[in-house]
């Protein structure tokens, strides 16, 4: 017996040391980074136009994470863009800044970017290749210029080389710059949820009673805005929240020297892209995958939890301007839901998570 | 013209002293020569440039970027720090009523860049045009572009600190205009700036305004694209009609302005401001 467990025991440990060092390194393959998952529709993005490669790939995802393309160096994309709370800024209401200043909205996740239409809370960037420019170029944010990005880029050592790789010359261009970037972001493909491979019908995937009732409930409560296997129709809505004074703290250069000034938030969401009145207080319906890691929640980070999220559409759906008819039924503000009803929503929200991609190593730094 | 003299005074002195016959061709040669010689004999395989110059002015007093002071029409001083604005979709219509189109010419006009001034149009077709017509702004077709198709100064990534690209709401800013005026109200950092920001092409995911420009000019004297003359264009550009084109605007009430709607009247204002004060058709 006790020699049987030491046999066993060496052999386990033989296994576990064989098994470390035989762990891959982390393999790149450019026909696997963007894929097409058989349950999404086609996507937006013309692929076509800027074919992903392991080159270019490596090249955006070391653009993401390198603090270059801030002014000061201390912040990345990646810093806003956390790849295990589903890329986006974990903890943070509002995103930080650099200069720890504070930023208008609480980062959005990226994931699946290939289907979007529009980019940002308010859509105002209708192209993924251009988003790029606007929180490098933003005070809050990066405060870089694109331009400057590139000369810096230029004068490193491996970022030419980088480029060869990726576009065949060492030139440094906007255009290769922001497509870079695009390879990468366009990688981030999540679609290996545990609904995913449910409704793909994957060996022994199955959900239990609450998560099918909850699947249900969602289909009829939820799904009008958070449609199809996106879970966001990508429309902008006013979904009721109550309005808050926000104020923030503004830094602004009086004769050379830096000053802060508190001023009062404004943010009307849509209206501020298209001007139209009928657009105040619209953000984008975001999407819902990875949802339980994209903590806090809406365009403000106003809500911790799912929990509260679910409270709000039970109860303090308020009528501001705008505030979406699906939300206003005959005068009931809201989603009517039991606890239970809640529960069961909450768990089915939670097979939305792809621990696959929150933890895929090809995307980690 | 001085070829065609050439051939006519050789002609004319050698054949002096032969018979009436040949007199009487000489005289032949010379009326149809000199007849095609004032007609200018355009030929439809020359082409030149014709170069737009953009003279930027207040009223009659040139711009000086900083130093200059200016008053308009409602009496409020300012200066002028910025002056930008896009050119583009240049056209320019012959005699007989023909266009010659540059549908992928871009320019950039900035009165701090004294190279940016010029505009020159390649390869126009000999010809005598009339009118010259071009877009202040930038079309929607290369404003909604893949980024491949967006060099030069279209390059939305390239502008540093003189932006003429909105990152957060993908479109150009077509006209930018920014000084300081004292009837401007302080702001947080103590300064009277005004900043007089134009875009909008009318929307990609939804309709907004579209504060695109055409302006068409008659040539009085008409550019006539020869293999030697290259016309020279040249445009008064008067930015005090932004502040009385067919709305009268007051710095006192609109400074700031970045945004599409609100920059309807300034668009339909700066419309009026270009004039063609000449035409050069110097020969090369």
């Amino acid at each position: 017996m006790k020699n049987l467990f030491l046999t066993t025991s060496i052999l386990l440990l033989f296994l576990m040391v064989f098994s470390c060092s035989k762990q891959p390194d982390v393999v790149i393959e450019p026909e696997k980074l963007f894929y097409q998952p058989s349950n999404f529709q086609s996507p937006v993005y013309k692929i076509e136009k800027n074919p992903i490669t392991k080159e270019g790939f490596e090249l955006g995802k070391s653009l993401f994470y390198d603090g270059i393309l801030s002014r000061d160096g201390s912040m990345s994309c990646g810093e806003c863009h956390r790849q295990d709370f589903g890329f986006t800024h974990h903890l943070h209401d509002l995103s930080h800044g650099i200069d720890d200043q504070i930023g208008l909205r609480n980062s959005s996740s990226l994931q699946n970017l290939a289907w979007e239409k529009t980019f940002g809370w308010d859509g105002g960037v209708f192209d993924l290749d251009l988003f790029a420019i606007s929180p490098i170029e933003n005070p809050v944010e990066m405060d870089d210029k694109v331009p400057n990005v590139l000369e810096k880029l230029r004068k490193t050592e491996k970022y030419p080389v980088m480029f060869k790789n990726a576009f065949g010359s060492t030139e440094i261009t906007s255009e290769r710059f922001l497509k870079a970037l695009s390879q990468f972001l366009l990688s981030l493909v999540s679609a290996n949820s545990r609904y995913d491979k449910f409704m793909r019908k994957e060996e022994g995937v199955i959900f239990n009673a609450t998560e099918l009732a909850g699947m249900e409930l969602f289909k009829q409560k939820c799904s009008s805005c958070h449609a199809g296997e996106l879970f966001s129709d990508g429309s902008f809505r006013n979904n009721g929240l109550p309005p808050t004074e926000r104020q923030q703290v503004v830094y602004r250069m009086v004769d050379g020297v830096k000053k802060a000034f508190i001023e009062p938030v404004i943010d009307d969401g849509r209206m501020r892209v298209t001007e139209m009145p009928e657009d105040k207080n619209k953000f984008k319906v975001p999407s819902l995958r990875n949802v339980e890691a994209t903590k806090p929640y809406m365009h403000d980070g106003r809500f911790q939890t799912l929990d509260e999220v679910m409270n709000h559409y039970m109860t303090t759906v308020t009528a501001t301007q705008n505030l979406d008819p699906l939300l206003n039924q005959n005068g009931k503000l809201g989603i009517p839901l039991t606890a239970t009803e809640k529960t069961q929503i909450i768990a089915f929200l939670r097979t939305l998570t792809d621990r696959e991609f929150l933890t895929d190593k090809r995307f980690t730094p | 013209m001085a070829n065609c003299f050439a051939f006519c005074c050789t002609s004319k002195y050698t054949n002096m002293k032969t018979n009436k016959f040949f007199t009487f061709l000489v005289f032949l040669v010379i009326i149809i020569t000199g007849a095609s010689c004032k007609n200018d004999e355009i030929n439809p395989n020359d082409k030149n440039s014709i170069t737009l110059s953009f003279d930027n002015k207040v009223g009659d007093k040139s711009l000086v970027l900083g130093t200059g002071a200016y008053t308009n029409s409602s009496g409020e001083d300012f200066t002028v720090t910025t002056l930008n604005y896009f050119i583009s979709n240049v056209s320019f219509k012959k005699e007989d009523g023909t266009v010659v189109k540059f549908p992928n010419n871009y320019f950039l006009v900035k009165q701090s860049d004294a190279g940016s001034l010029e505009a020159e149009l390649k390869d126009v077709p000999a010809g005598n045009y009339k009118e010259v017509s071009f877009m202040v702004g930038v079309d929607s077709t290369r404003s909604t572009s893949d980024i491949s198709q967006r060099v030069g100064v279209l390059d939305p990534a390239s502008y540093g600190d003189d932006g003429m690209y909105w990152a957060w709401n993908s479109g150009y800013i077509f006209f930018k205009f920014e000084g300081t005026s004292s009837v401007v109200p302080t702001n947080a950092t103590g300064k009277r700036p005004f900043q007089l920001h134009v875009g909008g092409f009318g929307g990609m995911t939804t309709k907004t305004a579209n504060n695109l420009r055409t302006v068409t000019l008659p040539l009085a004297n008409a550019a006539t694209v020869r293999g030697n003359i290259a016309p020279e264009v040249h445009l008064f550009v008067d930015i005090s009609k932004v502040f009385n084109g067919t709305t009268q605007i007051k710095l006192a009430q609109t400074n700031l302005v970045h945004g599409i709607t609100a920059a309807i009247p300034i668009a339909d204002n700066y419309k009026s401001m270009f004039s063609v004060d000449h035409v050069h058709n110097d020969a090369q």
